[in-house]
């Protein structure tokens, strides 16, 4: 008998080793021959991800949207309320002079008050005095249409001239009700026992939706046919750009001196974004369904892997037989299941990004797709994929290459 | 230099009533032998095979492969001296049908580190070897039993293993195939591979130099070689 040859010590040269362009090659190779299987599965990832990107898309365009809308009216708009009073019995108002005093502050380039008049509107002097139709009669001066930022849809605003004259001019809603939609036959609005010509129709007012259904005179007339002093219950204020935080820092205080704790100063674009985000309810619940399809298709992947290590059991063997180690079997059949959910997400960004698209054209607004979104989509996939490849590929790693090579 | 050594070899299997798989084997094969491992089923061949093959460790004694004992290597290591040291044929072939014969043939080297070009070259001379380097882009599907067996042998040479071991290697063939993979073994003894062949086909273990016959975890015959 030969003498044992002595063990080489040389060992690194025995190790096995997968190159890491063959780890992905290796990976792909069950997806590749069972493509009908592969896309299936990939569609419920696909699906899950779609819904996250496109609710993402589509919240993300609306709000650029309206950010837009907003921005094109201009951020140095305010408006002063006389808020409640601290004094039971005496009105909560402005002083007549506190649209005059805000002219005052430097920055300010327009401010104009409205003062409730009480009057009705009504087409003819044989619909009750009751039948308002919500219209409510505004006192305010020439100033108004330039401060509120609102364009004129038909004829013009309230001049100087206009003042002491029985002229009027109807917001959009106020229009509507009344049925004027033209000023062509030169209509008139009976107003507690005076012909007023309309000579205006406002276009709507973005940031002040509640001026829709109001009706405006001059501050002049309405005292002289009405009695009504001027106490403006809102006084809209536009500033210089960038000068809104001075100018609402002395506001309260110069629009009423004896107590400026009963004066609210607000910034209407402000206030349409905070309640235009606090309205995420919808986005919270197709984030949520979004994360149940997800859900249900990485178990999709997690069963469709558990069965591919069952089917494949002899490749398995085969393939630690020819020298692959439990580390190299384990990276295969995880990189197939972050493979196959890396499909699903991209297909599924693609499809979210088409949803998107098509709501934008839909709805006329412009797309608008935030980059950590396909990023997020991206990411999710690859995480649900490794979840579920984890236990199957360990599975795979674990099984003895005699018993797999040879089924009993 | 002896490329198997087994000593004293005990394979015991811890099911109820435990298994004797193998008692006390003694084996050497010498580099360049070309044997035929016979016996009926339960015979403890496959046992053997999955020894030699470095897929399975000992009860007890010693394996020595390519000058390893296998005993005290680990998994990692057993799976580098596979796929360094040896070279399998199996009885159903074990293509992977997703890959052409030259992708099939390449995958054993993948586990060497052997980057895609070099292994596609290398695959093609295995090919030629086995006398099939005309259809080296055909997928398993499209080739005959006996083709696919070439291909499972052409897998097998393709590291230039120390070790050529065949399991049943022409179980799945008519005797006409069967008789030229028996063929190319031979061809392939001839230009210096060390072979080790299990089989329950007497016939077929008659044309190799050299017979071991197993019974009940045994080796109960060699012939003394001439």
């Amino acid at each position: 008998m030969s003498e044992p040859t002595p063990a080489p010590t040389d060992s690194a040269r025995l190790r096995s080793r997968l190159l890491p362009r063959d780890v992905f090659g290796v990976g792909t190779v069950g997806l590749r021959t069972r493509k009908l299987r592969t896309v299936l599965t990939a569609t419920g990832i696909a699906i899950g991800i779609a819904a996250l990107v496109a609710t993402m898309g589509i919240s993300s365009s609306s709000r650029a949207d309206l950010g837009r809308r907003l921005d094109a009216l201009g951020t140095n708009r305010l408006e002063v309320q006389a808020g409640a009073s601290f004094q039971p019995g005496t009105t909560p108002a402005l002083g007549d002079d506190s649209v005059v005093m805000i002219r005052r502050i430097g920055p300010v380039q327009y401010a104009s008050g409205i003062t409730t008049v009480s009057a009705t509107v009504r087409r003819t002097q044989y619909v009750s005095a009751s039948e308002t139709g919500g219209i409510s009669v505004q006192a305010t001066d020439a100033d108004l249409a330039a401060t509120l930022g609102a364009g004129v849809r038909e004829g013009r605003f309230l001049g100087a001239a206009d003042m002491n004259l029985p002229t009027i001019v109807l917001g959009p809603g106020a229009a509507s009700t009344l049925g004027i939609t033209s000023l062509r036959d030169g209509p008139l609005v009976y107003v507690n026992g005076t012909w007023f010509t309309v000579v205006g129709i406002l276009d709507s007012a973005p940031l002040y939706p509640n001026l829709d259904t109001a009706a405006f005179i001059g501050a002049p007339i309405a005292e002289r046919l009405f009695k009504t002093a001027v106490a403006p219950s809102s006084v809209f204020v536009v500033t210089q750009p960038g000068q809104v935080d001075p100018v609402t820092a002395v506001l309260a205080a110069t629009a009423n001196p004896q107590s400026p704790g009963e004066v609210q100063v607000s910034n209407p674009s402000d206030v349409i974004k905070a309640k235009n985000a606090a309205d995420n309810t919808l986005t919270a619940l197709l984030l949520g369904l979004g994360g149940v399809a997800l859900l249900v298709g990485g178990i999709g992947i997690a069963n469709v892997m558990v069965i591919s290590v069952l089917e494949r059991r002899t490749e398995i063997g085969v393939r630690r037989a020819l020298g692959a180690t439990k580390g190299h079997v384990r990276s295969q059949f995880l990189v197939e299941a972050i493979l196959l959910s890396t499909l699903g997400g991209v297909l599924g960004i693609l499809l979210g990004v088409g949803i998107t698209v098509g709501y934008a054209a839909v709805q006329g607004i412009t797309f608008s797709m935030p980059a950590v979104a396909a990023l997020i989509g991206f990411g999710a996939a690859i995480v649900v994929g490794a979840l579920a490849g984890i236990s199957p590929a360990g599975r795979a790693a674990r099984l003895a290459p005699a018993d797999a090579i040879r089924p009993a | 230099m002896n490329v198997v050594d087994l000593v004293d070899v005990v394979k015991t299997y811890d099911s109820e009533p435990p298994v004797h798989a193998l008692r006390n084997v003694d084996l050497t094969v010498a580099a360049g032998e070309f044997v035929a491992v016979v016996g009926p089923s339960g015979s403890g061949k496959s046992t053997l095979l999955n020894l030699v093959g470095a897929l399975d460790r000992p009860t007890s004694g010693v394996v020595r492969i390519a000058g390893q004992d296998i005993s005290a290597l680990n998994d990692a290591e057993l799976s580098g001296l596979r796929g360094h040291h040896i070279g399998f044929v199996f009885q159903s072939f074990n293509l992977i049908d997703g890959l052409n014969a030259a992708d099939n043939v390449g995958l054993g080297l993948v586990y060497s580190g052997v980057p895609a070009s070099r292994r596609n070259a290398l695959a093609r001379e295995a090919l030629d070897r086995v006398g099939l380097a005309a259809r080296a882009d055909h997928a398993p599907g499209r080739l005959s039993g006996g083709e696919r067996q070439r291909v499972a042998i052409a897998r097998a040479l393709v590291g230039e293993p120390a070790l050529l071991l065949a399991d049943e290697p022409t179980g799945n063939l008519d005797s006409v195939t069967g008789a030229s993979i028996i063929e190319t073994f031979q061809r392939l003894h001839q230009d210096g591979s060390t072979i080790l062949m299990i089989t329950h086909d007497q016939t077929l273990a008659a044309a190799t130099p050299r017979q071991v016959t197993m019974h009940d975890g045994e080796i109960v015959a060699e012939p003394v070689p001439a």
